[in-house]
């Protein structure tokens, strides 16, 4: 009995092994469960159409993806696909270790006018060559309390002018109410928001040149701006998650991607978001189902120029030294293309994850969302939101030309903390300017 | 005993602790012998390597935010190692003591170091948030002791300190656990010898009880040291901005891309100052 057991055990080994000839590593970035179980899905589905071929579905949390990879590559152990934002792309990139063969023919076969234009040049390498492939993207604005600002009479905050305006009006600090949320801790976050900030006011790190001009007016204009704007956000360092503040009314307005509207629109999503990072029994606690009918959202802020800012998700093949997997990475790269696979995988979370073909957003399939969060705020706000993303801007791209080493100043978060010494340790906006500068002259020199 | 027995026991000798060797060799020389050698490299991603000297390490020597960092960790490592040696002390010693649920007692008293860090660290983060925590409600809405909500673990003044405060909470136990050990078996008559002597109980304290436990404070003190220098996941955990050593290390080497030339030359100066530090406390102090 036992025998037999260990030959059957022993005998299917063998076959899996023999029939998982070839196997697709896939390293995504969304570690949530059932984000993960949806890819699984998609997975076994591939698995199903493509035989001998094995993906292997491994969640790997964004800010570790690259520590990850240096470990992976160094043991031999590299994957074969990775999913993840647009600033590690082209870090890997410029690293060596991105199989851009892939990349080209999945656009030859899909057609390089289907890709929305804006993102497919931001993971495009100075020499033409694509670093990764958009998948999904989310644009950021802030979301305010509609109710809030026609009570005290205040304009869409729109322009620094109105932000600040409203920001001071909002703001009771004796009564635990904030007028706005910015990031001060030293991550992404805290980049994300200023970088809209800055772009408004025509700031940039780099010039169509490639030379780096961050250390200008502009930027420390923005920086003296942000600083005013820190004094009415809540205690201390914050980053996104201090957004539960605004879901128990404790706030007037935050700078969000559209990842929050599945947040805002439904009880049970922000119920859970609520318990597991805060106490629901404090005051406040409870869910608004108001919150959707009272916030508004502004996507576009001007200063010098009109803003929007938003940010890429892309699928990147990595070079490995086997052909079939090579190819099998290709197949399943196609396969995540296709419109039934993409709309499953956008609606995992439906606004914030956001298609970067043509054509997918109008797709009926796709505006049929699960949980009934496109419904809910009407197809002539999803247009205006998704209309943002013809002309994202971010400091990597500067006229159409991409800047690779943007993406390793955003991985060495220098421009958070150059904002956390400025807000939370009171350094002067010059003295932190110049230091980032330094430190990003440090990055591009190498 | 014979020459040739001799020569042959020693050759078993050498047989029997090959095993050992080897796997020490592998896997802590080998290891810290290929940091050395990275960290006079810039190393790619890719695996590519260019010697690049000193480089690494005179960036870093003039980095100000290394002696910063040097600093933090000064006061990181006085502040815990002297907290949890005097907190687990007076635990132990009361804990010696007889009164009824003492055994209950004593298994509570570890509960902090048993819990899994990511699950306290959370709990205190909650308690102190700025905007719901049960610290400022207190403190704020219900004393009314102040009326302005500080973020205690944000603000880079008080964080140091509400670190150290856990790291004290949350580790003490080990100390006491060591101490308690060692008093049980400190032999009664001794005491009473003592007190004939005409010895209060704060003199039984300094001139029994202290010298008995002299090699496990010793102990406990040095395994602290070690530890916290290199402790990483309850400071970053709770407080990121809070830059000890391993926490600049994470910073500089580590976010983003890794930097591993700049990370093996850290992790060299910080293994000779720890290799420095506990030779000259093993000589000095514990006059091994």
């Amino acid at each position: 009995m036992k025998n037999q057991t260990a030959l059957i055990v022993s005998s299917s080994l063998l076959f899996s092994q023999l029939a998982g000839a070839t196997t697709v590593e896939f390293w995504t970035a969304q570690t949530q469960t059932d984000r993960m179980q949806t890819i699984e899905l998609l997975a076994s589905t591939f698995e199903a159409l493509y035989d001998g071929v094995t993906v292997k579905v491994v969640p790997v949390d964004e800010n570790e993806m690259a520590t990850q990879m240096a470990a992976a590559v160094a043991a031999g152990t590299t994957p074969q696909l990775i999913e993840v934002n647009s600033e590690i792309i082209m870090a890997f990139g410029e690293e060596g270790i991105v199989n851009t063969k892939v990349h080209d023919s999945v656009v030859a076969d899909i057609g390089k006018e289907r890709f929305h234009k804006g993102a497919l040049t931001t993971l495009t390498s100075p020499d033409d060559q694509y670093y990764g492939l958009p998948y999904h993207g989310w644009i950021q604005g802030i979301w305010y309390r509609k109710d809030w600002f026609d009570e005290k009479g205040l304009a869409a905050p729109n322009s620094w002018e109105n932000i600040e305006t409203a920001a001071k009006m909002l703001t009771d600090k004796s009564n635990n109410q904030y007028g706005i949320l910015i990031g001060t801790k030293q991550d992404s976050y805290t980049e994300q928001v200023f970088t809209q900030l800055a772009l408004s006011n025509n700031a940039a790190e780099f010039d169509s040149k490639g030379s780096l001009v961050f250390n200008s007016p502009a930027t420390l204009e923005t920086i003296e701006f942000y600083k005013k704007l820190s004094e009415y956000n809540p205690p201390g360092p914050q980053n996104w998650r201090a957004r539960d503040y605004y879901l128990q009314g404790k706030m007037g307005m935050f700078f969000y991607s559209t990842y929050i509207m599945d947040d805002l629109a439904l009880a049970e999503v922000a119920k859970g978001s609520l318990t597991s990072e805060n106490f629901k029994e404090l005051s406040g606690g409870t869910f608004d189902p108001d919150l959707v009918k009272n916030t508004a959202f502004a996507p576009i802020i001007s200063h010098k120029s009109a803003a929007s800012y938003g940010t890429l998700s892309g699928l990147v093949a990595l070079k490995t030294s086997s052909m079939a997997q090579s190819d099998a990475t290709k197949d399943f790269i196609e396969f995540m293309y296709d419109p039934a696979s993409y709309i499953t995988f956008l609606h995992m979370a439906p606004g914030g994850m956001n298609p970067m073909l043509k054509g997918i957003a109008e797709d009926p399939a796709y505006l049929d969302d699960p949980n009934g969060v496109f419904k809910l705020y009407g197809a002539d706000k999803m247009k205006q939101i998704v209309s943002g993303f013809d002309d994202i801007r971010s400091f990597s791209v500067v006229e159409g030309m991409t800047f690779p080493e943007s993406g390793e100043i955003f991985a060495k978060s220098v421009i958070p903390r150059m904002l956390y010494s400025v807000t939370i340790e009171d350094e002067s906006p010059k003295k932190a300017l110049d230091a980032a500068e330094q430190e990003m002259k440090a990055i591009v020199a190498q | 005993m014979s020459s040739l027995l001799k020569k042959s026991e020693a050759k078993l000798g050498l047989k029997l602790v090959a095993p050992a060797v080897g796997i020490i060799a592998l896997l802590v020389i080998y290891p810290i012998a290929f940091n050395v050698y990275l960290s006079f490299f810039d190393v790619q991603l890719n695996g590519q390597k260019t010697f690049v000297g000193f480089e690494n390490y005179s960036n870093l020597l003039c980095n100000p935010r290394y002696y910063h960092s040097v600093g933090v960790s000064v006061v990181y490592l006085i502040g815990t190692v002297a907290g949890t040696t005097i907190l687990g002390l007076a635990a132990a010693i009361l804990m010696n003591q007889d009164f009824r649920l003492r055994n209950l007692a004593r298994g509570l008293i570890l509960l902090p170091y048993f819990a899994p860090v990511i699950s306290v660290v959370f709990g205190w983060q909650f308690i102190f948030d700025p905007v719901n925590g049960i610290y400022n409600h207190m403190v704020v809405d219900v004393l009314g002791l102040t009326d302005t909500r500080d973020n205690l673990i944000g603000n880079p003044d008080s964080a140091l300190f509400v670190v150290i405060v856990f790291d004290i909470w949350k580790h003490f136990p080990i100390a006491y656990l060591l101490f308690l050990a060692k008093l049980q078996s400190v032999p009664k008559d001794l005491y009473e010898a003592a007190a004939i002597d005409g010895q209060n109980a704060w003199g039984r304290f300094w001139h029994v009880t202290l010298p008995e436990l002299r090699f496990v404070i010793a102990t406990v003190v040095l395994l602290r040291v070690i530890w916290n220098l290199n402790r990483f996941e309850d400071v970053y955990l709770l407080a990121p901005n809070v830059e000890t050593l391993p926490i600049f290390t994470y910073y500089q080497a580590f976010a983003g891309l890794v930097d591993q030339g700049i990370a093996a030359a850290i992790s060299v100066i910080q293994l000779l100052v720890l290799v420095g530090l506990i030779w000259l406390y093993v000589r000095k102090v514990l006059k091994w």
